[in-house]
């Protein structure tokens, strides 16, 4: 009696888990469907569904036509824009959890190890050798380099006899992280105000004037990131318990932790590189998906990715119809509406005493 | 024929400057159920660490099953030796089970995820430990007993034929403390063979078959518990004034402590002492833990005194049950007496069996009488035992007090 009982708790929990996880599926669905729709020009959502139908193969001639002021509207600028979102949006969140998890830590991000001022830098240096005219994929490269390199150094100064300290690891990317902002502004102070602006449209993270070519750059490697992730779940797991522990059962700590780190920079520097440094996201989207699905990292990365691009797609939504037609860029939306949530969550473990 | 299952051979750890561990060589047999002990300090957890290849040997080498546990893999080396650390910190929220579940890590390949048998297996360690109605209770929530007790599940899980654990009853109450010893003899009867690190010398000595005690950074003895909780290991260890004996009541060895001078000022005072039926014990402590070198006699064997006298391991001339002192008895007795610095005599009962005792008594060279009750109440012969006390107190060399009196006198000593 009480066997079947535990069974059926247990399966209860993946039951709930996979619940979660389509609910969260549809949602973003809808979301994704809104969010193309709307806007100056707003495209009823059977249009839009049209639209996208057609360019789906063997589907593609079961669905009406559509004018071609919607089709260029829908296909050109709102569907990659989206799309975009999407993937940063599951890349912060799943690369949040990891972070939060390598740390054992609840309020650990990307950020932390220097993935960001990295990206910066590399950025502005694109800028500032004046090459970011050549190709749209200067910019995000240079970003890339840049964030894997502040990550390379932490990690590497951090490292003492085939050991990485957690405390020290975090410290490291502080230290990191302020030379890299040192370098950037060094940089920016002699730039000329023309490129300062161009850089400071990418600091504050964007999704508008995203084209199919930064899907096409982003698409491959975040996914690839995330699978990866989502298959080291299971050990991540088990790190999670602790250095020594993780040991006891045989776990490679100081490898699993590298791949771990290394992947999670990678796959964030990514979406940093099409979207600009976006905070928030891996901070607060973990953190609510841990509360609802549990800390069972195989069931709360998947999760992540979807409720972080749900997320960052109704944060640009959001932020384009506060104002029209201004728009307010979706970092600065994901920063108002996550800055005072991460308070709150700072005060309530201050208050219980400690992270839970 | 035991099978080695671990040793260690030579081994010597630094860290820095400092030497943690110098010259460890033991060697463990299969079944075997190992407390370390020692103080702190003294590299008890360092010797756990060191036998799970935790810490590189700065000398020496350990072998685990006749390899060199160097040559093992991280996996092998988690499907040989389960290891409980000493405080474990569970975030998160994770749940029991999921915490037991990773006991099974080093039997599932990178890709694979945990199989209903390993379930099974998980819920069946947790049944044993008592814990399988807290399996989704998230840990974090749990009391000290229950997560001990969750974690020696998930240790159990990883069904390995040795278990390590360091120091896991060090923030339980006493019933827990006892329950994680009892949980562990259990295994080792199963053929299991443990290790533990542990504080409490008693608990060890009742459960473990065999301890290893360290003292700064070396073992000092290994053995079985009698053979190790002595006084002069103790001593050695902990710098403790400790007797140790057998607790008649509970059939377990004893450990009573005491402060002590260092410089002992009575060591060289014999002190022998007349006592019967109980009316010794409570100065006999008092006397040994100020260091005088006490000789008790005649006793009849399996008297509350004579317990006392086995406590402490003194000297005691032990006369036949139910029958008087014999020659023998009576002419050693009276040789000790003579010889002692000073003679008690206690508050003790005459009767046939000892009332040679009260005829030896004349040969003190000075001689204190406890009386608090009247001896004609403690005179069973009718008189005669009264006459010869009578006679015995009127002698120069005896004073007579009271039992507050005399233990008044030895502490203003």
């Amino acid at each position: 009696m009480r066997e079947t009982m535990l069974k059926k708790t247990q399966g209860n929990r993946a039951k709930k888990a996979w619940k979660i996880m389509i609910v969260l599926s549809i949602v973003l669905l809808g979301m994704i469907v809104f969010s193309i729709s709307w806007g100056t020009i707003t495209v009823p959502w059977e249009d839009t569904l049209a639209i996208i139908g057609q360019h789906v193969p063997v589907i593609s001639g079961y669905f009406p036509s559509v004018n071609a002021e919607f089709q260029a509207v829908v296909w050109n600028i709102r569907l990659p824009r989206v799309l975009v979102g999407v993937l940063v949006g599951a890349a912060l969140g799943v690369s949040g959890a990891v972070m939060q998890g390598v740390f054992g830590n609840p309020l650990a991000d990307p950020g932390i190890i220097g993935v960001s001022s990295g990206a910066s830098f590399g950025a502005v240096a694109a800028i500032a050798l004046g090459l970011t005219s050549f190709s749209i994929f200067i910019m995000p490269m240079f970003a890339l380099v840049g964030a894997l390199a502040a990550v390379s150094a932490t990690v590497f100064l951090t490292m003492s006899r085939g050991k990485i300290p957690v405390m020290t690891l975090l410290l490291s990317g502080v230290a990191v992280s302020m030379l890299m902002g040192a370098l950037t502004s060094g940089i920016l102070t002699l730039m000329n105000e023309y490129r300062v602006r161009e850089y400071l449209f990418w600091v504050v993270g964007g999704l508008d004037y995203r084209r199919w070519e930064h899907v096409y750059l982003a698409v491959g490697p975040i996914l690839i990131g995330l699978i990866v992730l989502c298959l080291l779940a299971r050990h991540l797991n088990v790190l999670v318990l602790g250095e020594q522990e993780a040991r006891s059962v045989g776990v490679p700590v100081v490898a699993l932790r590298l791949l771990l780190l290394f992947v999670a920079a990678a796959t964030t520097a990514m979406a940093v590189c099409v979207s600009g440094t976006i905070g928030f996201v891996g901070l607060i989207v973990p953190h609510i998906m841990r509360i609802i699905v549990g800390p069972e990292h195989r069931w709360l990365l998947p999760s992540s990715a979807l409720a972080g691009a749900l997320f960052l797609v109704f944060c640009d939504t959001l932020g384009r119809m506060i104002f029209p037609p201004n728009e307010i860029r979706v970092g600065i939306m994901t920063a108002l509406l996550g800055a005072p949530y991460f308070l709150y969550l700072l005060r309530k473990t201050q208050q219980s005493g400690g992270p839970s | 024929m035991t099978q080695e299952i671990i040793t260690a051979r030579n081994s010597s750890i630094v860290l820095g400057e400092k030497k943690i561990l110098e010259n460890i060589t033991c060697s463990i047999s299969a079944g075997e159920f190992v407390g370390i002990i020692g103080p702190n300090g003294a590299g008890k957890s360092t010797l756990l660490l060191a036998l799970r290849g935790f810490v590189p040997l700065a000398s020496g080498e350990v072998q685990l099953a006749g390899r060199p546990i160097t040559t093992l893999s991280d996996k092998e080396l988690a499907r040989h030796v389960a290891y409980m650390q000493q405080e474990v910190n569970v975030g998160f929220g994770y749940t029991a089970l999921e915490v037991v579940l990773t006991g099974r890590y080093p039997y599932l390949k990178w890709w694979q995820h945990e199989q209903a048998e390993d379930k099974a297996i998980a819920r069946q360690y947790m049944e044993f430990t008592g814990v399988e109605a807290l399996a989704d209770k998230p840990v974090h929530l749990m009391s000290g007993g229950e997560k001990q007790r969750v974690l020696l599940a998930k240790v159990l899980a990883q069904e390995t034929p040795l278990i390590f654990l360091d120091e896991p009853t060090a923030s339980l109450d006493l019933v827990y403390q006892e329950e994680i010893f009892r949980y562990c003899q259990l295994i080792s009867k199963q053929g299991k063979t443990v290790l533990i690190v542990a504080h409490d010398l008693k608990l060890s000595a009742k459960f473990c078959s065999r301890l290893l005690l360290l003292a700064d950074s070396k073992m000092i003895a290994d053995g079985s518990p009698e053979k190790v909780i002595t006084k002069e290991n103790l001593q050695a260890a902990y710098g403790l004034h400790a007797a140790v004996f057998m607790n008649k009541v509970t059939g377990n060895l004893d450990i009573h402590t005491y402060a002590a001078a260092d410089d002992n000022p009575n060591k060289d005072t014999n002190v022998h002492i007349i006592c019967g039926g109980g009316s010794g014990e409570k100065f006999i402590r008092l006397l040994y833990e100020r260091g005088y070198r006490l000789t008790l006699g005649v006793i009849q064997p399996g008297d509350a005194d004579a317990n006392v006298a086995e406590a402490f391991h003194l000297p005691c001339l032990l006369g036949q049950p139910f029958s008087s002192i014999d020659e023998l008895s009576a002419q050693e007795n009276r040789r000790k007496i003579s010889a002692a610095d000073w003679v008690v005599l206690s508050d003790l009962t005459f009767g046939e069996q000892n009332i040679d005792n009260l005829q030896a008594a004349f040969m003190a060279k000075k001689l204190i009488v406890i009386e608090d009750t009247p001896i004609e109440k403690r005179d069973f012969l009718n008189g005669q035992a009264s006459e010869l006390y009578a006679e015995l107190v009127e002698m120069p060399q005896v004073t007579v007090m009271t039992l507050p009196q005399f233990i008044t006198l030895l502490e203003k000593n």
